[in-house]
């Protein structure tokens, strides 16, 4: 397993899970395999009555992550919805993992993706040996999850042509897949349900027809509210991240951490934290993620490049790459911010002249 | 013998059942609940079946009526029930609290709390049971109250439970000592032990904190020296209406609930049924905003409601879970549409009735007569209500709201009409609580408010002393139709006209009184006597303005530019050709007066030229004159200044005044054009854009452009046969047909 370059959720907590499994007292839905309750614990994290600790997986409002599963357990799909880099594909991936112990029923949205994608294919030599049947037929994630009562996954749904969407009404409102070619159809058994994500930030993104909307729960995933959950969230992924790629740097003092989540949000707000400043705000999202990405690239440069310990100038390269998107409106965004925030703020000036060195 | 006392929360449906449920079950003899003594004899009310809750009991103090307190009850309240079931079954029902007479006579706080509208100090009793929801494992104590109390469908033994959550609490925590708490709960136990006297079974109707103090007794000795010797004063008490909006803690009510519309809602619904009819309501009022929800929605909604509530191992969804599927279903995850609801669903737009009979002073049966006879019923909604005079209803409407107006009850506040028309008013109309509480207040000031807004003006009318206010006085009285307080200004206004040496402050007075005269027609007022007074001020003002406007500073001669316009103007809408014929008389002596600040002198050589007093020769001849080179330059820019100030339309078109202007900056030395520049600058920037922008371009041409335009007119060769055909249809729509046939 160790030379996989990232473990899937539900091989990464395995442990978690069967803990999980062996402490749960609620009933559980016909397939999951844990009860709803214990699907909240895995995701918020907690303490087991046996004194076993569950890591938190997605770390903010609890209510949230409740609201999500109460919709998987009733018949609707979920949609994850929110910025860029708010951990949708994450927590999708978790609740996977947690309810139906496999998070690869997976479809990628994109500009691209056809109904074949979503229904089913057929495998060309065979059909034209053979004629329609059932071995020529290629399942699709969601056949598969439709079949075996599990929880398939379509990331990015609005990057989905519109007519491609609606594919999916009737596998949401009939449960059913009909296969005229084999005068037959898929059912759903119980257990099946569709989590899909989709950014509200990107443009060209294909709203969803209305009668698909209704036939989802929607989610909508926040920019993380507190500074010290956003420092939490950098951290343990960093942690958890580095862990996995074997990075050879230490593992950041929370000041390096608390420095870059500070930038990150600043810009983001476009207002400084205590709230004096007025600052122009980049065109960049500057998400949770893009921080922990940062901090990740920067372990990775002082372990190979540098002594070990993450430094400024580690950070400044992968700082001014999330920050800069656009060469010349965000670098005077970024330039601004160096100047008037950056260069006054105590004990800042090795990133201000690691920044400098940037530009 | 027996006593109950039954800790509860004001304004908890819960609460009110269980408390149903308990009183059927003890059947007592006599009901003490906590309220004021003094609303004793006001409670029969209750039974009346005009009264619809929220209402509140108002209390006042008989001789200061701004110190004054509410005690509001909604249906669900645990009193209101308590109250009722008294009545229906012939149980005499009894306030127990410490008497107004006695909290608003100790004068300390008085200070503090006058006319605030607040119960008790709740926040008392609200902020231990964070203690107690927290070690149920609740973040919100609301939430805890309303999972543990308020949804509940078994009643039996929370009363005892409450009791005994309340006796520990007050036992461990390390409350700051409250005089007044403990003067409420000495009193409580005084009615307490009275009662225990003379009847069989005493029920207590009490907030939850004050249960345990009424359970444990201390010894009757201390009591009765607490309460030995307090102050005293009158205090009246009335039914008024009152408002959902206001039974919440947002509205600064102490004892408020987050959700009195949901409360309400609980209250009504079947237990069963409460989260249909809710998810309904809300599916309704999505729709009323233009938001498709279909009944699929609301099913999907509830379930997910259902679902949340199970998976937080709560017996049935609160109104978290019942926002929460609201906004994962039906609003696609946006939190902004939740407003809609929290404003008509979750507070709820509710206001109460309460019955004409119910005791008033005279103002304020007069003011609900009105409103019954204009029908203008008192809502919290905000609404626009626009108004013709032209109808009689309307013109009835208006008076009474102006009189109110008048009287500073800001029932209607006067908004601005759009569209033309001296016959259109528009008001916004709001009813709050407080506005109860301002017309007893203004009830000492006459029994009806037609007597009450004259008598208050002639009040005020004897307070002032400068003439303006006196006419701003006068534009509020003339349309609330008060013919003897109008009367009264009017003599004021013409006493104070005689008197006053201040040209300016008569020009001031002058426009409302203008504004009045030609809303006279509309409102059949009897204009005579303003017209009398109008008289005096132009003739005064026409006579005395030359003299006022010499040697006149730099800023006074600002203001009397402005007080020139502004009368120009209102001469203009009145359009009564002595006063305007004074008026430019009073014009052309300013405009020739050697000693006037140019701006002044210009701005009247302006309006001359408006008015056609003046014909375009004589105005060249100004003009020149004052730009010539004798004068001052500072004199000719702020001339140029008064009489530019506006529009520059009339330099663009009039190219003899263009000619002369242009002749004027040609001849200038360069030293004096930089030194006036900035004044030509000021006057000129005052033009429109465009206008700016012709003007330069005029400018660049030079006269060329002039002899262009002009030559350009004469040598179109168009074909005069015909445009004289379309003449007389020009003129007619112009209106100019009289003039030419003269």
């Amino acid at each position: 397993m160790a030379e996989l370059l990232r473990q899937h959720a539900e091989q990464l907590f395995a442990e978690e899970l069967e803990a999980l499994k062996k402490a749960d007292s609620h009933p559980a839905p016909p397939r999951w395999n844990m009860s709803p309750w214990a699907v909240v614990t895995y995701l918020v994290g907690g303490k087991l009555k046996n004194g076993f600790e569950i890591t938190p997986k997605y770390i903010g409002n609890k209510r949230l992550m409740e609201i999500a599963v109460a919709t998987l357990t009733t018949d609707r799909a979920l949609l994850l919805y929110g910025l860029p880099g708010t951990a949708k594909s994450w927590v999708a991936e978790h609740l996977a993992a947690a309810i139906s112990g496999d998070s690869t029923l997976l479809i990628q949205g994109t500009a691209g993706t056809s109904e074949e994608a979503i229904r089913y294919g057929w495998n060309y030599a065979k059909l034209l040996a053979e004629g329609p049947s059932a071995e020529a037929l290629v399942e699709t994630p969601m056949m598969r999850a439709m079949q075996d009562g599990k929880i398939a996954r379509v990331e990015e749904l609005t990057r989905i042509t519109a007519d491609v969407q609606d594919t999916l009404i009737t596998i949401l409102s009939e449960k059913t897949m009909p296969v005229p070619e084999l005068n037959t159809e898929v059912q759903a058994v119980s257990g099946f349900n569709v989590i899909a994500t989709a950014n509200n930030r990107d443009k060209g993104v294909n709203e969803l027809s209305g009668a698909l909307k209704r036939r989802f729960n929607t989610v909508i995933l926040p920019t993380p509210s507190s500074m010290d959950e956003e420092i939490d969230i950098v951290r343990r992924r960093v942690e958890s991240i580095s862990k996995a790629l074997q990075l050879p740097a230490e593992v950041p003092a929370l000041e390096e951490i608390k420095r870059i989540v500070t930038i990150f949000r600043e810009l983001r707000s476009g207002m400084t934290e205590d709230g004096k400043t007025k600052l122009k705000s980049p065109t960049g999202t500057l998400s949770t993620a893009e921080a922990i990405s940062v901090v990740n690239s920067g372990m990775a440069l002082s372990g190979h490049f540098g002594d070990g310990q993450l430094s400024a100038e580690d950070i400044a390269s992968g700082l001014v790459g999330a920050v800069v998107k656009d060469p010349v409106q965000d670098k005077v965004v970024w330039q601004e911010y160096l100047e008037t925030v950056v260069k006054t703020r105590d004990g800042w000036k090795d990133m201000y002249r690691a920044c400098r060195e940037q530009i | 013998m027996s006593v109950h006392v039954l800790g509860i929360r004001h304004h908890g449906p819960g609460s009110a059942h269980s408390l149903q449920a308990a009183l059927e079950q003890l059947k007592p003899d006599v009901l003490l609940v906590e309220g004021p003594p003094e609303a004793d004899g006001i409670l029969s009310y209750v039974q009346s079946p005009d009264i619809k809750p929220p209402v509140a009991i108002l209390a006042y103090r008989t001789d200061q009526p701004q110190q004054a307190s509410f005690y509001p009850f909604a249906e669900f309240s645990p009193e209101w029930q308590a109250i009722q079931y008294g009545l229906k079954n012939n149980i005499p029902v009894q306030f127990m609290d410490l008497p107004l007479a006695h909290r608003f006579a100790t004068p300390e706080e008085s200070a503090e709390k006058d006319s605030k509208p607040e119960e008790e100090k709740a926040s008392v009793a609200e902020y231990p049971l964070t203690h107690l929801a927290r070690a149920a494992g609740f973040a919100d104590t609301e939430l805890w109250w309303e999972h543990q109390f308020e949804l509940r469908l078994n009643h039996q033994d929370s009363f005892a439970a409450i009791l005994e959550g309340m006796t520990a609490l007050r036992d461990t925590l390390d409350l700051p000592e409250d005089r007044e708490n403990d003067l409420r709960e000495a009193y409580m136990r005084k009615i307490l032990q009275e009662a225990e006297k003379n009847y069989e079974t005493v029920a207590v109707v009490c907030g939850a904190w004050h249960a345990p103090a009424l359970v444990n007794q201390p010894p009757k000795k201390d009591d009765r020296l607490l309460l030995k010797g307090l102050p005293k004063c009158k205090i009246e008490t009335t039914w008024i209406p009152w408002t959902y909006r206001r039974l919440t803690f947002a509205s600064g009510y102490g004892a408020g609930v987050m959700s009195p519309g949901w409360y309400h809602h609980i209250w009504q619904a079947k237990p069963d049924e409460r989260g249909y009819g809710w998810m309904t309501q809300v599916a309704r009022v999505f729709r009323r905003h233009q938001m498709d929800t279909s009944t699929a929605h609301v099913i999907e909604a509830i379930r997910l409601a259902d679902t949340l509530a199970a998976l937080r191992d709560l017996a049935r969804p609160g109104l978290a879970e019942y926002n929460e599927a609201t906004n994962t279903v039906l609003s696609f995850g946006d939190d902004s549409l939740l407003d809609l609801v929290q404003e008509a669903l979750i507070v709820g737009q509710r206001m109460g009735e309460v019955p004409s009979e119910v005791p008033a002073v005279p103002l304020q049966s007069d003011v609900q007569q009105h409103q019954k006879k204009l029908r203008l019923k008192p809502s919290d909604e905000r609404k626009a209500l626009t108004l013709d005079l032209r109808k009689d209803l309307d013109r009835e409407r208006s008076q009474f709201l102006h009189r109110l107006h008048v009287l500073g009850i800001n029932w209607g506040t006067p908004a601005h009409v759009s569209g033309k028309g001296t016959f259109k008013e528009q008001w916004n109309l709001y009813w709050e609580p407080e506005i109860a509480i301002r017309i007893i207040e203004k009830g000492i000031w006459g029994n009806t408010v037609a007597t009450a807004a004259s008598a208050y003006i002639k009040q005020q009318l004897n307070q002032v002393s400068a003439l303006r206010e006196v006419a701003q006085l006068l534009e509020q009285t003339l349309p609330a139709n008060l013919p003897q307080a109008l009367t009264d200004l009017l003599q004021k206004l013409d006493e104070l006209a005689a008197l006053s040496g201040d040209i300016f402050q008569l020009m001031q007075a002058l426009p409302p009184l203008a504004n009045i005269s030609r809303y006279g027609d509309v409102r059949q007022t009897d204009t005579a006597m303003i017209n009398h007074v109008l008289d005096s001020l132009v003739s005064r003002i026409s006579i005395g303005l030359p003299n006022a406007c010499t040697s006149l500073n730099e800023e006074s001669a600002a203001e009397a530019f402005d007080r020139i316009q502004e009368m120009d103007s209102a001469l203009r809408i009145l359009q009564q050709d002595d006063y305007t014929q004074l008026w430019h008389q009073a014009l052309v002596s300013l405009a020739d007066h050697s000693q006037i600040n140019g701006i002044v002198a210009g701005k009247a050589c302006r309006i001359l030229s408006e008015s056609s007093i003046w014909n375009d020769d004589i105005i060249a001849q100004k003009f020149s004159l004052a730009l010539s080179s004798a004068q001052s330059t500072s004199y000719s820019a702020t001339w140029l200044e008064g009489f530019l100030q506006g529009s520059g339309m009339v330099l663009i078109l009039d190219e003899t005044l263009w000619g002369l202007l242009d002749q004027w900056v040609a001849q200038l030395e360069e030293e004096i054009f930089v030194q006036i520049l900035p004044v030509l600058r000021r006057s000129f920037a005052t033009f429109s854009k465009p206008e700016r922008r012709k003007l330069g371009e005029k400018a660049k041409n030079g006269k060329q452009s002039v002899s262009v335009a002009a030559v350009a007119s004469q040598d179109m060769g168009f074909n005069h046969e015909r445009a004289t055909a379309a003449l007389p249809l020009v003129k007619q729509l112009l209106g100019l047909k009289s003039a030419t046939n003269e």
